[in-house]
């Protein structure tokens, strides 16, 4: 297993991209593409990573890349896989998309090439909105959150639906492996791409990637807030391989979900009410997830920390 | 939002006005532009504007990398977010200038270095073009519709603040900046379907990798300092930077970060397990 | 060797021939008997490709354009709802010059939904980038799947090519096709050899997000290829006709048109039924003749001119309706004869897959003589359409 020290120094997406500072898109795909290594071609689907990686005539690849549309990351994939395998090519087929352009539009295509079990790295870089086009809810944003298109109402504040459970809806095609990462965890999130690019057939890595602007956060915490996730139950480490499930990152003691929504300008409007309703659904997967029974206390007696308050300063920067 | 607030005002006063962004396709805090027109009578223009009577500029640090005067009327005025005087400003011609120190202003009031309705109090000051009063209520009614009342009041007081401190005066007309090179390829010479592998041309890289010409240090308000007698060489910081700014120098055991692609984050520091890294204000 | 094959089977066998390497597939009628064919191909081992079950037309563009940016000679054949569902991945496939040629069975486009042939499905991708051909037979749906490729692949061209045969009419007809021999067609049609592709040896960048600084110099360029590509479609079919003995004249074809005085032009399978009809107005001594408009993009403005500028009135057939009083072929065509002091007369019929018969086309010719003898006659006729007058 590679560690942070033996990651590789080749700048395979080099420094001068104009991704936001502190973008954790920016820093998955880096550390991604490190372990991937140089035999490697990238489809992005449209997104901001288009934009921040390559804008003519410039570009921050320095493996080959592609990009024709939103929706089709796995048609994409399969075509080109198909192409390297009949001329004999060994070559690692790998997609980032977000999770617009997973969970939603892109799904059809994404299920198409697990279906088929083409054998192709999917990575899905999930900040939980469509950010390119300026913060907007997808199926993969969180209850409660505020986007531009669940906006803080007089009447209804923030998203109303909870995060669609993508890794199961996946785990379904019964593809050869399936992970989630964390920016936070550099170990796991390591030797899980170096596992899927060994892996043949259809591998899918869910990664969890802040986004400073739509999550309306200070730009130093991109990591932290990843960790946060990951304590709180919002976001679980995991591997299914061959249809086995396997908790590969299990927090201590669950903490409540305040400490991780305080973090996060998007959040800020969330009643007590809806915070709850939050910390139940998380419960209950939290629950599911580490069957176990030690959390659900987190949900009745709710003991909010303060500490990681939004600050004055960042409600400046960021609104609401 | 300075260019709509400025337009706003103005239409308050009984003026026609326009603004618009100019489109552009890089991130938050990447050098970006706005227009805004000015008229007593209604304004049908949909060009950008490339003859400015005002040049506004937020970013001082951009002087040194852009003619930001070029296209400036004879007569015109340059604004500048900068702790200078004018005097001490070179915009390679001596034209009517004003500075303001926004970004203290802004942190000061607003605890964060957003300097867009701190320049437009500097505006009504050295140009006379819009009464200040005119801007805090447009500041008040755009910021506090958005943001609430509270935060509209302040980014009111940060224009009044800056309108208070301007400075007005003259440039000074020494430096010579050649324009940035771009490369322009002809509809012969644009490689078929636009497909580019690594080139170099007279601007510069293309293809491949070529964004590692693109120095992006002028994005950052702060910026990383590391102590190296308490860093341990964990090689977190060089892990989660997200702009590979941070490099190994294998043979010394050692770190190096290289400003010139920092956008001043603040990651590093913020993960540093000794906190040996601490964040500085990039320009003072 | 002749065979008795379907217009589908003839696509396919066209296909097979040109060693193609992947094709993602997608059913959709009358177009399903081609991919049918390639999988029998594939399955029993006569064909080395790469077929792709994709789950939709959208993804099966999407496939096609990647594996085309890596390097392979890509074929695949939709129709209809299916080519209206994958629009957007041809405004993708076209400008980054990837020669995909796609094989469309002409139906009606929905709603309300019908299977039968009519051009409004392919009309409405006419400024995508594609270059499109209609045929009037299943022995020009093989021939011209080979040459679609050579157009496609040629470097003064590199742009996706879609042969149009139609739906139904010769989708689902036998009729004898002279099946070429491999060698032949691979004396003819070289391995697909493009110069910059997604290969990690000589990393490319292809698709990258474009600013206005340069997307217009890049439409200019696709609008040059489209230039070229008059020149090159000419020059194939020249070569094709010498090694394989079938001329089918570029970019338009003719017939009886060097003394005729009134002409029409046809498109797809109307031309061979009319040719039939010229013959019996022929033997009466009236002098009409047909341009058979083969190419619709790049649109033959210079040899449609050449070809009508003895003639005393044009007849235009058109099987789909452009809503702004004719169909896409007569605005087309009226524009490239801009100056021109002949009457044109828009012809509708057919549309939604109803029958083209020789009695339809013997109104058009009439009509259009009305016009050359100065009668006073509508711009548009609506044939065999209940409630207007022809």
């Amino acid at each position: 297993m590679i560690t942070i020290k033996e990651l590789s120094d080749d700048n395979l997406f080099t420094a001068g991209h104009t991704a936001c500072p502190g973008c954790g898109v920016a820093m998955s795909i880096r550390n991604a593409i490190r372990v991937l290594g140089k035999d490697t071609v990238i489809y992005v689907p449209a997104s901001c990573a288009v934009v921040f990686g390559t804008t003519f005539p410039y570009g921050a690849w320095k493996v080959p890349f592609f990009h024709t549309a939103f929706e089709n990351t796995g048609a994409c994939l399969s075509g080109m896989q198909a192409a390297f395998e009949k001329k004999g090519k060994k070559v690692t087929a790998v997609g980032f998309a977000g999770d617009g352009g997973t969970y939603d539009i892109g799904l059809q295509s994404m299920s198409g090439a697990a279906e088929r079990n083409d054998d192709v790295l999917y990575i899905c870089l999930d900040n939980e909105a469509y950010m390119n086009t300026g913060i907007q809810r997808s199926g993969g944003t969180p209850f409660g959150a505020w986007t531009t298109t669940t906006p803080v109402g007089k009447v209804i504040q923030g998203n109303r639906r909870f995060k669609k459970n993508l890794g199961d809806i996946v785990a379904a095609h019964e593809i050869p492996y399936y992970a989630t990462l964390s920016i936070g965890h550099p170990l796991d999130f390591i030797r899980k791409v170096e596992k899927a690019k060994n892996i043949r057939g259809f591998r899918f890595l869910h990664m969890f990637t802040p986004c400073i602007p739509g999550w309306k956060m200070d730009p130093a915490k991109t990591v932290e807030v990843t960790k946060r996730a990951v304590e709180s139950g919002m976001w679980t480490l995991y591997e299914i391989e061959n249809g086995e499930k396997r908790i590969t990152h299990k927090p201590g003691k669950m903490k409540s979900v305040k400490d991780y929504l305080m973090m996060q300008g998007r959040f800020r409007h969330m009643s007590e009410e809806d915070i709850k309703k939050l910390q139940m659904w998380v419960c209950r997967k939290w629950n599911l997830h580490y069957k176990e029974k030690g959390a659900p206390e987190v949900c009745e007696i709710p003991q909010f920390e303060e500490h990681h308050a939004v600050t004055e300063e960042h409600r400046e920067m960021h609104g609401p | 939002m300075a260019a709509q607030t400025l337009a706003e005002a103005a239409v308050n006063e009984g003026n026609y006005a326009v603004a618009f962004p100019f489109f552009g396709a890089e991130r938050r805090g990447a050098p970006v532009l706005a227009f805004t027109r000015i008229d007593s009578k209604k304004i049908f223009s949909k060009t950008q504007v490339y003859a400015p009577d005002c040049v506004v500029v937020l970013d001082d640090s951009l002087l040194d990398t852009i003619d930001v005067v070029a296209g400036l009327k004879p007569q015109g005025m340059a604004i500048i977010n900068s702790k200078e005087k004018p005097e001490d400003i070179d915009l390679g011609k001596i034209i009517k200038t004003a500075t303001v120190n926004a970004t203290s202003i802004a942190l000061e009031i607003l605890k964060a270095p957003i300097t867009n309705t701190a320049i437009l109090g500097a505006f009504a000051k050295a140009t006379g073009i819009i009464r200040i009063e005119s801007l805090e209520e447009s500041i008040k009614e755009k910021f506090g519709e958005k943001l609430g009342a509270k935060v509209g009041e302040r980014n009111a007081l940060a224009a009044r603040t800056a309108y208070e401190r301007t400075i007005t005066g003259k440039s000074r007309g020494v430096k010579k900046l050649e324009a940035r090179k771009q490369w322009l390829p002809t509809h012969q010479e644009i490689p078929v379907g636009g497909a580019l592998i690594e080139g170099k041309t007279d601007a510069g890289l293309i293809g491949p990798g070529s964004f590692i010409e693109n120095k992006v240090s002028g994005w950052a308000t702060y910026r990383p300092l590391r102590d190296r007698a308490k860093c341990t060489m964990c090689l977190l910081c060089w892990f989660y930077c997200p702009e590979g700014t941070i490099h190994r120098i294998s043979d010394r055991g050692d770190l190096m970060t290289n400003y010139d692609y920092c956008k001043g984050c603040g990651v590093c520091a913020n993960e540093c397990p000794v906190d040996a890294i601490k964040m500085v204000r990039a320009r003072a | 060797m002749k065979k008795v094959i379907t217009g589908d089977h003839a696509v396919a066998i066209g296909a097979k021939l040109c060693r193609v390497e992947v094709v993602p597939a997608f059913p959709i009628t009358p177009q399903t008997l081609i991919i049918e064919h390639i999988a029998d191909f594939v399955n029993d081992g006569e064909l080395d490709a790469k077929f792709l079950t994709m789950e939709s037309e959208h993804s099966v563009m999407s496939a096609a354009a990647a594996a085309s940016a890596a390097g392979a000679r890509v074929f695949t054949a939709t129709s209809s709802q299916g080519l209206a569902f994958m629009h957007e991945m041809l405004y993708a496939t076209a400008p980054l010059r990837l020669p995909v040629v796609m094989a469309n069975a002409s139906r009606t486009l929905g709603g309300p939904p019908g299977i039968w042939c009519e051009y409004n499905d392919s009309m409405g991708a006419r400024d995508s980038g594609w270059l499109q051909l209609y045929v009037e037979d299943n022995q020009e749906a093989l021939d011209m799947v080979i040459q679609s490729f050579r157009i496609a692949e040629d470097k003064r061209v590199l742009l996706p090519v879609m042969p149009c045969l139609d739906g139904f009419v010769l989708t689902h007809t036998v009729e004898p096709v002279d099946v070429p021999e491999q060698a032949e067609v691979d004396s003819f049609l070289l391995p697909y050899e493009p110069d910059i592709i997604l290969d990690p040896k000589r990393p490319a960048m292809i698709g990258t997000f474009m600013p206005s600084e340069y997307i217009m110099e890049l439409r200019r360029q696709t609008a040059g290829a489209f230039e070229s590509a008059k020149e090159v479609i000419q020059q194939i079919n020249s070569e094709f006709a010498q090694k394989f003995g079938r001329d089918y004249g570029g970019l338009i074809d003719t017939y009886m048109m060097e003394d005729a005085s009134t002409a029409l032009i046809t498109m797809g399978t109307v031309t061979s039924t009319a040719r039939e009809v010229v013959d019996e107005l022929r033997q009466k001594g009236e002098k009409v003749g047909i341009i058979k408009l083969r190419f619709f993009r790049p649109f033959p403005s210079y040899e449609l001119k050449k070809a009508v500028s003895y003639i005393n009135a044009l007849g235009v057939f058109d099987r789909s309706i452009s809503y702004h009083g004719g169909g896409p072929v007569y605005n087309e065509v009226r524009s490239s004869l801009f100056g021109m002091k002949i009457p044109v007369i828009n012809h509708l019929a057919g549309i939604g897959g109803r029958d083209v018969t020789t009695k339809q086309i013997m109104k058009m010719f009439e009509l259009t003589q009305k016009a050359a003898n100065g009668e006073k006659v509508s711009d548009v006729y609506w044939h065999n359409t209940r409630g207007e007058t022809v």
